[in-house]
C-alpha cells in the first residue's frame, strides 16, 4: 500500500505547532511591549518649546511650586503657568537668552516676532479622559506633589516618573498612610519622614508608617475606592 | 434559578380610578402587559430599515476586516499621541482652569425677563440657572434652559444678507451710513414686546433725530390683554397673596406668564413653603380653570371646566352676572345646567375670598374677556398694592401695532423699516395682512435676527444678531425690576450686531456700525449706553455699577402702579365679541372650532432650530419634533377617524399600546378654515372640549426633499438641520380677526400617513400606586378625611399588605477591599458624612420640561433625532410621565380626566436590581448611596436596563455625540458618516461630565460632578483652618464634621431649574436641619414601587387636590392614584 501522505508530512504537526507557538509568543511580546504601562509613559521626557528646568527654579532658586501652579490647591487642574507668570521675572532676568524666544514671542510686544499666541507646552502627565483627577483634593489632605510627579526638583527636563495607572492610584487609596505628610510639608521637595520625626518627635510614633497612620487619623483621611471617586 | 416574573399585587378593591397614558392603553388595557414588560419598544434594538440594513451589514464586515488589518501595523493605537497644554498668554482675572465662573444676567422676554446666573467654563457659557437674589426670581422654564444651545446653534445666522444673498460688511455700513446721515428719512422701527430701558431712552433720541420716525411693536402671540388695562399696562399677579384663582383660558404656569409663579406652587403644598407646618388644606390655594384643551395650568386645576374657546366669554359673562355686574348684560346666557352648577359655587368661593382671589384671562382670549375679568377683580377688590393683582405701567407704550405699520407702509409715510422684533412677521403675521408684499414696497428694510428666517430673506438687509449671552443690554423682569444683560463671551461671529449697537449706529453722525469690542478692543458702544442708563437710575460710581454687575439687578425699580378703571371701550368690545361668539355659537361636528395654540417646544416658531426643545416631548401630547392637530376622542369617533388614529401601523413590531415604534404613522387630515386649508396629522387628546381642534403654531418653516410627506420643497434656507421638515404651518390658516381661534372648520381624512415620534408609551412603567393623590376633602367614602388620607399615603396601593422584602444578600460590602476597623465587611453605605437623597413633590410638579432640559445641558445628554425617538431611543435622563385618570361613575363630566405628571429618573436604589446583573461591575454602589455608572467600564449588555423596574436607564445605540443624527441614515454609516453635530456645538459641553460614546448605558447620577466638587471643596476648610491657627498640622485634630458639606449647599441641575420648587436634594445625614429631611418626614412621602424592596433614595410626595366641597365634581377630585398594568 502506497503511502497516502508523503514523507515530509511526518514533521508537519511539529512545524504547525512551532509556527503557532511563535505567533503566540510574538503576539504576547508585542502586547507586552505595546500595551503595558511602563513603556507607555514612565520615563516619557519630551522636548519642550522652552527648555525649562525645574531643577534650577526649585533647587537653586528655592521657588515654591505654587508660584507657577497657583490653582493646584483650589482646582482640579494644576494649571501650567501663563506666559505672564514667567514674564513677571523674566522681563528682568535672562531677557536676551535665545531660549526665551518663544516666551517673548508670546508676551513681549517689543520683541520682533511678537504674535501674542500662547506657548504650546508638550503634555507629559495625562490621566485618561474618563478619569476626573482632582489636584486640590490631594494637596489639601497631605499628599505631596512628589508622590505622583517624582523628584521634580532634580529634573532638568520634566519626566514622567510614576505609572499613573489605575492600580497605582488604588494602591495609595487603599493605604494612604504610606504617603501622607504634614500639611506644611506637602510642597517640600526634600521631605523625609524619618528626619522629620527626628526633628519633630511625635508621641507614640516610631516609624514613618506609624506617623502616616497618625496623620490619617488626625486628618480623617478615608480615601474612597468606588468608581465615582474618579469616574463619572 | 428559575425565571422569576414579578406579579404585581391586585389593585385594591374599591379603587375604581382608571389610569392611562395613550388612547390604546385606555381602550385595551389587556394588551398593555407584554408591552410593559419590555425595556424598549419591540424593535428598538433591531435594524429594520432596508436601506440601513444594506449599508450597515456590508460596511460592518468591510470595516471589521480593515480595522483588524490595520491593528497589525505596529500597534499604533497603543502609543500615546503627543498632546499640548496651552495656557493663556495673559491670564484673565477670575478664570481658574477647571472651575466654573458664575455671572448674573437675564434673558429678555416679552412677559418680563428671566433673571439668571450663567455658568461659564473658561469663557464658555454652558448652563443657566435662576438668579436666587433677584426679587422676581421664579425658576426657569424649558425655553430659558434651552436658550444656551442657541448660542452655539450651527444654524445660527452669521452672514450679512442683501435680498437673501451674502453681502459684505462694507456694503451694509454704506447703507447704514446712508440712513444715519439723512435725518429726514421716513424711517420706522419695529420692536419686540420686551422692555429694554436703554432702548426706550434711545427711542427718544431717535425721535429727536428723525422727525418722521415711527415706532411699532410686534410679537406674534401677545394677545389683547392691554385693551382692558390700557396702553402698555399689564396686570401682574402676586400668587403669594392669592387663595382662590380662576383662570379663564390662561396658562399662567407655562406659556402665558402673569407674574412670578413660584409662590403659586408654594400654595400647592399643604405643609407650606418650607414643609414644616402642620398639613392643612387652608394653607393651599384653590385653582379653577376654564379652558378648551389641556394646558399645564389645567393640569394643576382643582376644578376644571372644558368649553369651546368661544364659550369662555359666556362663562366669564355668567360669572360677572352672578356678581351683579352690569358689563355682562350683553353677553348671552349660559343654558347648560351642568355649567351653571359649576359656576355657582365658584362665584360663592370667590366672593368669600374677596381681596384674596384672582381672575386671570388668557392673553389669547378676546378683549371682552379681559374687560370682564377686570370687572370681576375690581368687584372683588383684588387690585392694588398688597393685593393679588397689580396693574403696572410698562415702558412699551405709544408704539404702533402691526396693523398701523401696514397702513403706514401702504400710504407711503414709511420708506425704511428696521425690524428688531424677535418674531418673524413674514411667517407669523396674520395671513390676510400679506406682510411680505408690504415689506417689498419699502425702499429699505433692515432685519436684525439670530436666524436667517423668512423675514430675513424678504428684507433688503439681514444682519445677524448677537445672542443675549454675547451682548450688553438691560431689561426689566416681570414686575419691572431693572435687570442686567451682560455678555459671557465676545460674539462668536464677527458680523453679529446687537439691537442696541444697531440703534446707536443710526444715532451716531457717521453711521459707523461698531459691534462687539471692535478691532481696538474698546468697549462695545452698547456697554457705554447701558452704563449711561444705569447712571441715570442709580449713580455713576464704579461701586454701584460693580454691585449691579454682581447682583444682576437694581433694587426698588419696579414698574409704576396704576389704578385701573374699566376702559371706555369695554361695553362696545363686549357687545362686539358677543355678536361674534353668538355667530360662532357652540361648535358642531360640521363646523369645528380650531385653537391656534402656543407651542411648548417652539413657542411662536422662534425656537424651531433648537434641538433640545424639539426633542423634549410636548408636556400634554408627548409629541416630539413635530406638531399635530389634537382632537377629543368623542369628536374623533363622530368624525369617523378615531380607529384610524389609534390603529397600530406596524405589524412587524411588537405592538405597543400606542402603536409606537419607528413606523407609527398618524393619519393626515385636511383642515379647512378661513378659505385656506392645511394637511396635518391628527392625534387624540383627552380632556379637550368636544368639536374643537388644537393646532400648535410655529412649525413648517422650511421643507426639503427628505420630507416624509414629499411636500413641495420650500424655504429650505430659512431653517437649519434641526428645523427642516418639522411639522405643519398653521399660521397660513390664521387671519387678523381669527388670530387665536376660528370657527367653521371642516375636517376631511386623507389617504396620507405621517410618521410621528410620540414618547408617551416609551419606557412605560407599571405597578401599583405609582403617582398618589389625596384630597383635602372628606368625600364620604372609605378614604376618610384629609388627615386620614395623608396618614395612608405611604400604604396606598399594596404597600400596606406587601410582606417585608427579604434579601438573599446581606447589605454588606467586601471584607477584602473595604475592611472595617476590625477587618470585617462593612455596610456598603458606609460613608459617615454624606448620604444623598432627593424628593419630588408631585403636588407642585406641573410637568413642564425645565428639569429635563436643564439635565440635558448639565449632563451632556445628546439629541438623537426624530427617527431615533420614534424607536424609543431618546436619551433624556428624566422621563416626564403623564397619566390621565378618570372615575367611571363621575356624573359631572366623564370625558374630563385628571392630568397627572410624574418625573421619573434613576431612583438610586439602595438595593438596586441593575447592579446585581451587570457582568462587568460597571454599575456599582458608592458608599454615599449613589448608584454609580462607570462609563468606561460599560460594555453595553443592557442587562441593567432590562432589570430596572423604573425603566430609568438609557442606552447609546449610536455615537450620537460624534455622528450627526439629524442627517438621514447618517448613524448607520459608522465612521463613514458625517461626524460633527455642528460647527461650534461642542463648546456647550460641561467639561466635568463624560461625553458618552456608543454602546454605553447612562442614567441620572444626582449630578455626581456637583457632589464631588462640593465635597472636595469642603476638604480645603480644615487645611485652611489648621494653617491659619499656626498650630502644626500634626497636632491639629480635624473633626469629621468639618468635612461634611454645609446643609443644603449643593443643588442638582433639575432642582435648580424647577420653577415650582418641587425637587429637594440633600444629605440624608443632615436629617434634622436640611430641607430634604423636612420633606422626607412629611406624611405624603412615599417610595415608588415600595413593595418590590429596592429602597430607592428618591421619594415622592403625594399630590394634593384642594376641591371645593360645593362643586358638583368635588367628590371625584383627588382620587388619581395611578395603578398601571
Amino acid at each position: 500500500m502506497a503511502n497516502t501522505f508523503p514523507r515530509w508530512c511526518n514533521l508537519l504537526p511539529l512545524k504547525i505547532a512551532f509556527c503557532l507557538l511563535s505567533v503566540a509568543v510574538g503576539l504576547c511580546a508585542a502586547f507586552y511591549y505595546g500595551a503595558t504601562p511602563k513603556t507607555l509613559v514612565v520615563g516619557y521626557q519630551p522636548a519642550q518649546p522652552i527648555p525649562f528646568s525645574h531643577k534650577i527654579h526649585i533647587d537653586q532658586l528655592g521657588m515654591d511650586c505654587r508660584y507657577c501652579h497657583p490653582f493646584v490647591e483650589v482646582s482640579g487642574h494644576a494649571n501650567v503657568p501663563s506666559a505672564s507668570t514667567c514674564w513677571n521675572c523674566h522681563q528682568h532676568v535672562q531677557l536676551e537668552s535665545p531660549r526665551l524666544a518663544p516666551l517673548r514671542k508670546s508676551i513681549d510686544p517689543a520683541y520682533p516676532g511678537y504674535d501674542g499666541k500662547p506657548i504650546e507646552w508638550v503634555r507629559v502627565h495625562k490621566a485618561p479622559d474618563y478619569v476626573y483627577f482632582n489636584h486640590s483634593a490631594h494637596m489639601n489632605r497631605g499628599v505631596s506633589c512628589q508622590s505622583c510627579h517624582g523628584n521634580v526638583n532634580q529634573m532638568d527636563v520634566i519626566t514622567h516618573d510614576q505609572p499613573l495607572s489605575m492600580g497605582w492610584c488604588l494602591a495609595c487609596h487603599r493605604s494612604p498612610e504610606n504617603f501622607l505628610r504634614p500639611l506644611e510639608e506637602v510642597y517640600r521637595m526634600d521631605y523625609n519622614a524619618q528626619s522629620f520625626l527626628t526633628q519633630h518627635p511625635q508621641p507614640g510614633v516610631q516609624s514613618p508608617r506609624e506617623f502616616g497612620l497618625k496623620l490619617k487619623e488626625r486628618f480623617k483621611v478615608n480615601p474612597k475606592t468606588t468608581c465615582t471617586t474618579c469616574h463619572r | 434559578m428559575s425565571h422569576r416574573i414579578w406579579q404585581h399585587p391586585e389593585i385594591p378593591a374599591g379603587d375604581t380610578t382608571v389610569a392611562w397614558r395613550s388612547a390604546r392603553s385606555h381602550d385595551d388595557p389587556e394588551s398593555l402587559h407584554e408591552w410593559l414588560e419590555r425595556q424598549l419598544p419591540g424593535n428598538a434594538s433591531q435594524m429594520t430599515d432596508e436601506a440601513d440594513l444594506e449599508t450597515s451589514r456590508r460596511s460592518f464586515l468591510k470595516l471589521m476586516g480593515a480595522s483588524s488589518a490595520l491593528a497589525g501595523f505596529g500597534l499604533t493605537s497603543c502609543r500615546r499621541p503627543e498632546g499640548y497644554i496651552v495656557p493663556y498668554a495673559k491670564a484673565p482675572e477670575w478664570v481658574i482652569p477647571g472651575k466654573a465662573t458664575y455671572y448674573a444676567s437675564a434673558m429678555p422676554r416679552a412677559q418680563g425677563a428671566t433673571p439668571m446666573v450663567v455658568t461659564t467654563f473658561e469663557g464658555r457659557p454652558t448652563l443657566v440657572a435662576p438668579n436666587p437674589l433677584h426679587p422676581d426670581a421664579s425658576g426657569t422654564d424649558a425655553f430659558a434652559q434651552a436658550s444656551v444651545l442657541d448660542l452655539y446653534a450651527p444654524s445660527r445666522s452669521r452672514n450679512i444678507l442683501k435680498s437673501g444673498k451674502p453681502a459684505s460688511r462694507n456694503d451694509l455700513n454704506a447703507a447704514i451710513t446712508g440712513l444715519a446721515t439723512d435725518p429726514s428719512a421716513k424711517i420706522g422701527f419695529l420692536f419686540g414686546t420686551d422692555d429694554c430701558p436703554t432702548r426706550t431712552r434711545l427711542v427718544k433720541e431717535l425721535a429727536t433725530k428723525y422727525a418722521a420716525a415711527k415706532f411699532y411693536q410686534y410679537e406674534a402671540l401677545t394677545g389683547e390683554s392691554s385693551a382692558a388695562l390700557g396702553d402698555g399696562v399689564k396686570g401682574v399677579a402676586d400668587f403669594s397673596k392669592t387663595r382662590r384663582i380662576l383662570s379663564l383660558d390662561c396658562d399662567f404656569v407655562a406659556t402665558d406668564p402673569q407674574g412670578p409663579v413660584t409662590p403659586f406652587f408654594d400654595g400647592r403644598k399643604p405643609e407650606g413653603k418650607n414643609g414644616d407646618a402642620k398639613p392643612d388644606g387652608d394653607m393651599m390655594n384653590r385653582l379653577y380653570v376654564v379652558e378648551s384643551a389641556y394646558s399645564l395650568t389645567g393640569g394643576m386645576a382643582d376644578h376644571r371646566l372644558r368649553v369651546a374657546p368661544s364659550q369662555v366669554l359666556l362663562v366669564a359673562g355668567q360669572i360677572a352676572r352672578e356678581f351683579g355686574l352690569s358689563h355682562a348684560k350683553g353677553v348671552n346666557d349660559i343654558t347648560d345646567a351642568k355649567q351653571l352648577a359649576w359656576i355657582k359655587p365658584l362665584v360663592d368661593d370667590l366672593k368669600s375670598h374677596a381681596g384674596k382671589s384672582l381672575v386671570l384671562a388668557g392673553s389669547r382670549q378676546p378683549a371682552a374677556v379681559h374687560h370682564l375679568a377686570l370687572a370681576i377683580n375690581l368687584a372683588l377688590g383684588n387690585l392694588g398694592a398688597g393685593k393679588p393683582l397689580a396693574a403696572m405701567q410698562t415702558e412699551s407704550h405709544d408704539l404702533g401695532s402691526l396693523s398701523t405699520l401696514m397702513a403706514d407702509i401702504h400710504d407711503g409715510s414709511l420708506e425704511s423699516l428696521v425690524l428688531l422684533t424677535a418674531s418673524n412677521p413674514v411667517y407669523d403675521a396674520p395671513s390676510d395682512f400679506k406682510f411680505q408684499l408690504a415689506l417689498a414696497k419699502l425702499k429699505t428694510s433692515i432685519h436684525l435676527g439670530e436666524r436667517a428666517d423668512a423675514t430675513a430673506h424678504a428684507s433688503t438687509w439681514h444682519i445677524p444678531a448677537t445672542h443675549y449671552l454675547e451682548s450688553w443690554a438691560d431689561t426689566r423682569s416681570v414686575r419691572g425690576t431693572y435687570t442686567m444683560v451682560q455678555p459671557m463671551i465676545l460674539p462668536l461671529y464677527q458680523n453679529c450686531v446687537s439691537e442696541l449697537e444697531l440703534l446707536l449706529a443710526l444715532l451716531s453722525d457717521s453711521g459707523n456700525l461698531l459691534s462687539g469690542e471692535g478691532n481696538q478692543e474698546a468697549p462695545s458702544p452698547a456697554y457705554l449706553a447701558v452704563r449711561k442708563t444705569f447712571a441715570a437710575l442709580a449713580d455713576d460710581t464704579d461701586t454701584a455699577w460693580k454691585k449691579f454687575l454682581r447682583d444682576g439687578f437694581l433694587t426698588d425699580t419696579l414698574y409704576r402702579l396704576i389704578e385701573p378703571t374699566m376702559a371706555k371701550s369695554a361695553a362696545a368690545d363686549i357687545a362686539d365679541s358677543n355678536i361674534k361668539t353668538g355667530k360662532a355659537g357652540v361648535p358642531g361636528i360640521d363646523a369645528l372650532q380650531v385653537i391656534f395654540a402656543t407651542d411648548a417646544s417652539v413657542y411662536d416658531g422662534r425656537w424651531i432650530d433648537n434641538a433640545w426643545l424639539q426633542e423634549s416631548p410636548d408636556p400634554v401630547s408627548k409629541l416630539t419634533w413635530d406638531n399635530a392637530a389634537l382632537i377629543a376622542p368623542k369628536t374623533a369617533k363622530e368624525l369617523g377617524i378615531y380607529d384610524e388614529i389609534i390603529a397600530t401601523e406596524n405589524p412587524r413590531a411588537l405592538a405597543s399600546p400606542d402603536g409606537e415604534a419607528q413606523n407609527r404613522k398618524s393619519p393626515v387630515i385636511q383642515v379647512t378654515v378661513n378659505g385656506a386649508s392645511l394637511e396635518i396629522p391628527v392625534l387624540v387628546s383627552f380632556g379637550q372640549a368636544e368639536n374643537t381642534l388644537v393646532i400648535p403654531l410655529g412649525y413648517g418653516q422650511g421643507i426639503d426633499k427628505h420630507d416624509a410627506l414629499h411636500r413641495e420643497p420650500s424655504n429650505q434656507t430659512h431653517v437649519g438641520l434641526v428645523g427642516i421638515n418639522r411639522g405643519f404651518n398653521a399660521y397660513a390658516l390664521r387671519t387678523a380677526a381669527t388670530s387665536y381661534f376660528a370657527t367653521g372648520v371642516t375636517v376631511k381624512l386623507t389617504e396620507k400617513r405621517y410618521p410621528v415620534a410620540l414618547t408617551q408609551e416609551h419606557h412605560a412603567m407599571y405597578g401599583r400606586a405609582l403617582a398618589r393623590e389625596v384630597s383635602t376633602m372628606d368625600a364620604d367614602d372609605d378614604k376618610g378625611g384629609f388627615a386620614e388620607q395623608l396618614a395612608n399615603v405611604s400604604t396606598q396601593g399594596n404597600d400596606a399588605h406587601a410582606p417585608p422584602n427579604l434579601s438573599l444578600y446581606e447589605p454588606k460590602g467586601s471584607a477584602f477591599w473595604h475592611p472595617g476597623p476590625e477587618g470585617q465587611a462593612q455596610n456598603h453605605l458606609s460613608d459617615p458624612l454624606h448620604q444623598w437623597g432627593l424628593s419630588i413633590d408631585l403636588s407642585a410638579c406641573m410637568g413642564c420640561n425645565a428639569c429635563l432640559v436643564a439635565c440635558q445641558a448639565e449632563n451632556n445628554i445628546p439629541v438623537v433625532g426624530k427617527e431615533q425617538v420614534a424607536r424609543g431611543r431618546e436619551m433624556h435622563w428624566i422621563r416626564m410621565d403623564r397619566y390621565y385618570t378618570s372615575q367611571p361613575d363621575n356624573p359631572f363630566d366623564a370625558d374630563n380626566p385628571a392630568f397627572v405628571p410624574q418625573p421619573v429618573a434613576c431612583m438610586q436604589c439602595e438595593a438596586a436590581p441593575c447592579e446585581t446583573v451587570c457582568p462587568v461591575n460597571a454599575t456599582v454602589h458608592t458608599e454615599d448611596g449613589l448608584n454609580a455608572m462607570a462609563y468606561n467600564r460599560c460594555i453595553g449588555t443592557r442587562y441593567c436596563a432590562n432589570n430596572c423596574p423604573y425603566k430609568a436607564r438609557r442606552f447609546n445605540f449610536f455615537d450620537y455625540n460624534k455622528r450627526n443624527p439629524l442627517v438621514a441614515h447618517n448613524l448607520y454609516q459608522g465612521p463613514l458618516g458625517k461626524t460633527a453635530i455642528g460647527d461650534p456645538d461642542h463648546l456647550q459641553k460641561n467639561p466635568n461630565v463624560t461625553v458618552r460614546m456608543r454602546g454605553v448605558m447612562e442614567k441620572c447620577t444626582y449630578c455626581v460632578q456637583r457632589l464631588t466638587d462640593a465635597v472636595i471643596r469642603q476638604k480645603r476648610a480644615p487645611n485652611q483652618q489648621s494653617l491659619a491657627t499656626g498650630i502644626p498640622s500634626t497636632d491639629a485634630d480635624i473633626p469629621s464634621s468639618t468635612l461634611r458639606i454645609p446643609v443644603d449647599s449643593v443643588k442638582t441641575a433639575c432642582q435648580d431649574a424647577c420653577p415650582a420648587a418641587a425637587i429637594t436634594f440633600g444629605n440624608l445625614l443632615d436629617h434634622e436641619t436640611a430641607s430634604l429631611g423636612r420633606t422626607k418626614r412629611i406624611d405624603r412621602n412615599y417610595d415608588l414601587l415600595h413593595y418590590i424592596g429596592t429602597h430607592p433614595r428618591t421619594s415622592y410626595l403625594a399630590r394634593v387636590k384642594n376641591p371645593n366641597p360645593e362643586m358638583p365634581d368635588a367628590k371625584y377630585v383627588g382620587k388619581s392614584t395611578i395603578h398601571m398594568g
